[in-house]
């Protein structure tokens, strides 16, 4: 599966991304929904604060004193959930920008589609490094991903989901990579 | 007398202080490569020591990251909540 590097670093400092038409669309699309679960938390921080993704995403602090977890938590939710957004904002201004697509060409679901270059600058592949995880961390949850690493979500969607997530993660491994120095 | 009431108070001044730490604890979730590389570019180690405390978190499910007073450490944690790692806190074990 692993084609032509991904990311490739420029003289300039930024990194030039490439992705076919069909992955950019696909992680538009899951970014979009992270964006929106983002927001739905910063709207509603009791939700926030209940169980589910949002325990992933903005765990508890204190592992043996649920007073100071929640008040750690009422200082920091609204400034993570924040930047997470703005991370999330981030990815898909990336993916907008240089795309060199229409509202025409997304619509039109043909082989002829060109792949989409990105260019990342220092403060973007922050951005991206972060939001692939809370990507991931979303999907883990959805996926129903126990300590051991083990899928128990079963349903139409597993595979997909499964593949998605899997994939996720070789990009992100691949954006390491290509800022190691 | 007053030596002992002098020692046990000095052992409490001690316990007083104990510095607090901050915890990343393993997910199933974060991968070894970007684990290593938030303790390289944010506690700005060096790749040996991140790849070493990295490994101390893969292997026996967590690692002492930072150690200091409890302000700081909650600052690591929320900087670490950031970056989507599973970071606690808590008094340094005597």
């Amino acid at each position: 599966m692993s084609g032509p590097q991904r990311f490739i670093p420029q003289e300039s400092g930024v990194l030039l991304g490439r992705f076919a038409p069909m992955e950019a669309d696909l992680l538009r699309l899951a970014t979009t929904q992270l964006l929106e679960m983002l927001d739905s938390g910063a709207a509603d921080l009791g939700v926030a604060a209940s169980d589910g993704v949002f325990g992933r995403l903005l765990p508890a602090a204190y592992r043996d004193d649920d007073e100071a977890a929640a008040e750690f938590r009422r200082f920091t939710a609204p400034g993570l959930l924040e930047r997470k957004a703005q991370n999330a904002q981030i990815v898909l201004g990336s993916l907008g920008v240089g795309a060199g697509e229409t509202d025409a060409a997304t619509q039109t679901d043909s082989a002829d589609r060109q792949p989409v270059t990105i260019i990342l600058d220092e403060g973007a592949v922050q951005a991206w490094l972060r939001s692939l995880t809370d990507l991931r961390l979303t999907l883990a949850d959805r996926l129903q991903i126990s300590p051991d690493g083990i899928v128990h979500l079963e349903g139409a969607d597993t595979p997909f989901l499964r593949e998605l997530y899997e994939w996720l993660g070789m990009l992100q491994e691949d954006l390491v990579y290509a800022i190691d120095v | 007398m007053t030596r002992t009431a002098e020692q046990t108070e000095l052992r409490e001044a001690v316990s007083l202080d104990r510095p607090w730490v901050t915890l990343v604890w393993d997910d199933p979730v974060n991968l070894m490569s970007y684990v290593a590389y938030v303790f390289r570019s944010y506690f700005g180690v060096t790749p040996e020591q991140a790849e070493r405390l990295m490994l101390q978190v893969h292997n026996t499910g967590r690692a002492v990251v930072a150690t200091g007073n409890r302000e700081s450490m909650e600052r690591h944690v929320e900087a670490m909540h950031g970056y989507g790692l599973w970071a606690t806190l808590a008094k340094a074990e005597e």
